[in-house]
């Protein structure tokens, strides 16, 4: 088991080096940051300061090594733009993203799984199907017009919900119905299909012919077999939400999240920030790659065994 | 009995509250950028430049509700030239940073030689192209200084009117980080996250690109600030700042498009303020382009551009379009007689025919979003273009491109950084300045002493002279073409009473005594 863990950690520790890397040498690739963050009316010679102030003057060799013992640091380099460690930055922006992603996690699990099961369930009956008329229509709608309708409505016109920033639990309703639109129809549809592969396997029959109770043999026969399926899509779920699905509906509530800070960053050519930004996003990747296997083998006897 | 016990308490509390005028005044503004630092001497930007004035003090103020010049004690209660190079000034006693400090000389002379004397680089980029000509400031006793310059200076008052030059605490700064008795970078970068001034309001939140947060200062020298907090947010989202103002969430929302007017005009809870911003966006030639080294070229690609239907089109008629490069508010310095640029496509297809244009496709730079109506813009003008015979192509990129011997024509802007041409017109144009110093515009001697002339004589008309002669310069062979300074409008709820000042430089949001009220 130690060799296993250790074996882990050592492929999470390259797969960030290469990540770091590719990323320092993409960003670069982009422009001058000087021709960003400066702006307007430079004279070539103030340019040349510039570029030496910002710490652009060395070779890439050289600035390449500078930011990977920035790393070890903590500090992980300066912002051009706010000339402070990025660290600090993220810091500030780190949890109103989280506590949206969190809210949006809990609603979207709240509501899909049982609508799963139920789609799956009553499949032929008028219930089944509409719950996946209204899952493949959440599916089509992309979040910002979701977000733009939910504003109109609830904002513009009935001033009932507040639209700025993440004050009040008041605040939460609009960005997290939202975000979740997308993720509730596809999961309420990997439910279902999770679902319909059990529920017509023998055991579900032994199970009923046991005289359990049908909600047992839903929940504890059927669910916790899909189960597997439904982990590994909700892995990758949040993998993606961490990494783009958030800048859109951040920048409409004017959320004081990562989203807004990486496009910032990325518009302006904050080489730090964005560095420290991506690099952020491949560790939760990973991070949640680790949970999901922990959490198959916390389902599936089967594979805790194989593993242990 | 109970009841009327508490109704009189509540009665007595409410007068007294009335009596010392306690009810609390709070606004909230959304902007659609919130500064990464705040720092008046390094900061020139428009983004920047909105936070400011609330919370500093120059030693010289100006009367900001007229675009005439009229210099105002501030930190400086006289001033009186000893010298063509010297001037002396008298500092008002009982001036009070937001830390608690007293403000005397030694701050004074500190805050003028970090831009004069500058070693921190950010200071030394700023103070070049417009403070060029100052020396040194120094302490004649606490509340008297001297500042010298290097040749007699026709721009005194307006150059120690600079945000550039706003007085900032020196004891309070040097401790920042490092050695407490030392000026170091690290001051000034700390510095631009934590400001202190003297103005009628603190800074008592700063968080970069998200907040500022403004508290009433109630030891400020002068007439004390209407409102007890401000709090400026962060909304990137154009209908989400408009949103903000129906839902409560705001009061004031900064930078509403053209087209985004007639909805709040339209709606009896917001109203619009607005004005013709102190700047020009323009259109840039690049002289030494192969294609457009003959000047007859340049003069007919600007000489086919519509700028009024430009503006009716793109800015309801609400821009404002100039004759030459000059601005209503450099007050004597404003020439808007000469007549610099117009429109006239027959004579651009006569130059062009002239010059020997041979079709050879004409790029024009810019970026997507980053000017208002930037791209329209552009599209506009090849459509212009192509009525003369020019074949122009719009290149869209976020790169800036003006320093790049490729460009041929692009999009910029123009700002007033300060009430002068020399502000506006002289930090772009000078010689040796940045657009010349990108390879993309030439002066010879005779430019450089009409120049000297224009940036020093003393007096007003050799100066407006020597401009009209620069203005005749860049028409024969130009660089440049302003085309519009655009127009600018902030929203606000029907209660609030705010305008953008005239005599201020762009963007500033000013909520000092006698600039805001509620209905």
């Amino acid at each position: 088991m130690l060799t296993y863990v250790l074996r882990t950690l050592l492929k999470m520790a390259v797969t960030l080096f290469i990540i770091i890397t590719l990323v320092f040498f993409a960003t670069r690739l982009s422009g001058n940051p000087i021709d960003f963050v400066i702006g307007e009316g430079i004279t070539q010679e103030d340019r040349q300061l510039l570029i030496a102030y910002y710490g652009l003057d060395g070779s890439v060799a050289t600035q390449y090594w500078k930011f990977i013992a920035s790393i070890f640091t903590g500090e992980f380099g300066l912002s051009f733009l706010e000339r402070r460690p990025v660290a600090e930055i993220a810091a500030e922006r780190i949890w109103p993203s989280l506590k949206l992603l969190f809210s949006t996690a809990i609603f979207t699990f709240a509501l899909s799984i049982p609508l799963g099961i139920a789609a799956a369930v009553y499949r032929t009956r008028f219930v089944g199907s509409a719950i996946m008329v209204i899952a493949f229509m959440g599916y089509a709608v992309p979040p910002f017009v979701i977000a733009t309708l939910l504003v109109l409505i609830f904002a513009y016109t009935l001033n009932w919900l507040p639209v700025v920033g993440d004050g009040t639990a008041l605040h939460f309703i609009m960005p997290t119905l939202a975000m979740s639109g997308m993720f509730v129809a596809a999961l309420t549809r990997f439910t279902r299909n999770a679902m319909l592969d059990v529920l017509g396997q023998d055991y579900m029959r032994t199970a009923r012919a046991k005289g359990l109770p049908e909600r047992t043999v839903i929940l504890k026969h059927g669910l916790r077999n899909a189960s597997i399926t439904i982990l590994s899509v909700v892995g990758l779920q949040i993998a993606g939400w961490i990494a783009a699905g958030s800048v859109v509906i951040e920048s409409i509530f004017s959320w004081p999240g990562i989203g807004d800070l990486l496009v910032r960053s990325a518009i302006m050519r904050d080489y730090p920030v964005l560095q420290f930004g991506v690099l952020m996003v491949a560790v939760a990747v990973i991070c949640i790659n680790a949970a999901v296997d922990i959490a198959y083998a916390y389902a599936d006897p089967r594979i805790r065994l194989a593993k242990g | 009995m109970k009841k009327l016990l508490a109704t009189t308490a509540a009665t007595t509390i409410l007068a007294s509250m009335l009596a010392s005028g306690a009810f609390a005044a709070e606004l909230t503004v959304g902007a659609a950028n919130v500064s990464s630092y705040l720092d008046p001497g390094r900061d020139h930007s428009n983004v920047g430049s909105q936070f400011y004035y609330n919370a500093f003090d120059t030693l010289i103020d100006k009367n900001h509700d007229t675009t005439d010049t009229e210099w105002v004690p501030a930190l400086a209660t006289e001033w009186k030239l000893i010298e063509p190079t010297i001037m002396e000034l008298k500092l008002r006693h009982g001036v009070k940073f937001h830390n608690g400090e007293d403000m005397t000389a030694d701050d004074v002379v500190f805050s003028l030689n970090r831009m004069y004397q500058a070693t921190f680089t950010p200071y030394q980029v700023r103070a070049r192209d417009r403070l060029g000509n100052f020396e040194k400031a120094e302490k004649v006793d606490d509340y008297t200084v001297r500042v010298y310059a290097k040749r007699p200076e026709p721009l005194w008052e307006t150059l120690l009117n600079l945000q550039q030059v706003m007085i900032i605490p020196e004891e309070y700064t040097k401790a920042l980080a490092g050695d407490p008795n030392v000026a170091e970078d690290d001051d000034y970068e700390a510095f631009s996250l934590k400001p202190v001034g003297t103005g009628p309001y603190k800074v008592a939140e700063f968080v970069p690109g998200e907040r500022v947060v403004w508290e009433k200062f109630e030891d400020f020298w002068g007439e004390k600030a209407p409102l007890d907090k401000v709090t400026v947010k962060h909304m990137p989202e154009t209908a989400s700042r408009i949103t903000a103002l129906k839902t409560g969430e705001a009061d004031i929302i900064t930078n509403i498009a053209p087209d985004q007017l007639s909805l709040i005009e339209s709606d009896p809870d917001m109203k619009a303020e607005g004005s013709a911003t102190a700047l020009f966006h323009v259109m840039i030639m690049n002289v030494n382009h192969p294609v457009l080294k003959d000047p007859r070229i340049r003069q007919a690609l600007s000489l086919a551009i519509d700028r009024d239907a430009l503006n009716e089109a793109l800015w309801l008629g609400k821009a404002v379009v100039p004759s030459t490069h000059t601005l209503k508010e450099f007050g004597e310095l404003y020439q808007p007689e000469l007549k610099t640029f117009e429109y006239n496509p027959e004579k651009a297809k006569e130059l062009l025919k002239e010059a020997g244009y041979d079709g050879t496709e004409i790029t024009f730079d810019t970026a997507p979003s980053y000017y208002t109506n930037g791209l329209l813009a552009a599209q506009a003008i090849m459509e212009m273009w192509a009525e003369v015979g020019i074949k122009g192509k719009v290149n869209v990129g976020d790169k800036w491109t003006g320093n790049s011997p490729d460009m041929m024509v692009r999009n910029w802007s123009n700002p007033m950084y300060f009430a002068d041409p020399f502000g506006c017109f002289g930090v772009m144009w000078a010689p040796n300045g940045p657009s010349e110093s990108e390879g993309r515009f030439n002066t010879d001697e005779e430019y450089a002493k009409t120049w000297e002339k224009f940036r020093f004589s003393g007096d007003v008309e050799l100066r407006r002279a020597a401009y009209a002669e620069l203005m005749e310069r860049i028409k024969q062979d130009p660089p440049v073409l302003p085309l519009y300074r655009p127009y600018e409008s902030w929203a606000m709820k029907t209660n609030v009473n705010w305008a953008p000042k005239p005599g201020h430089i762009p963007y500033v949001l000013d909520f000092r005594a006698g600039s805001i009220s509620f209905n």
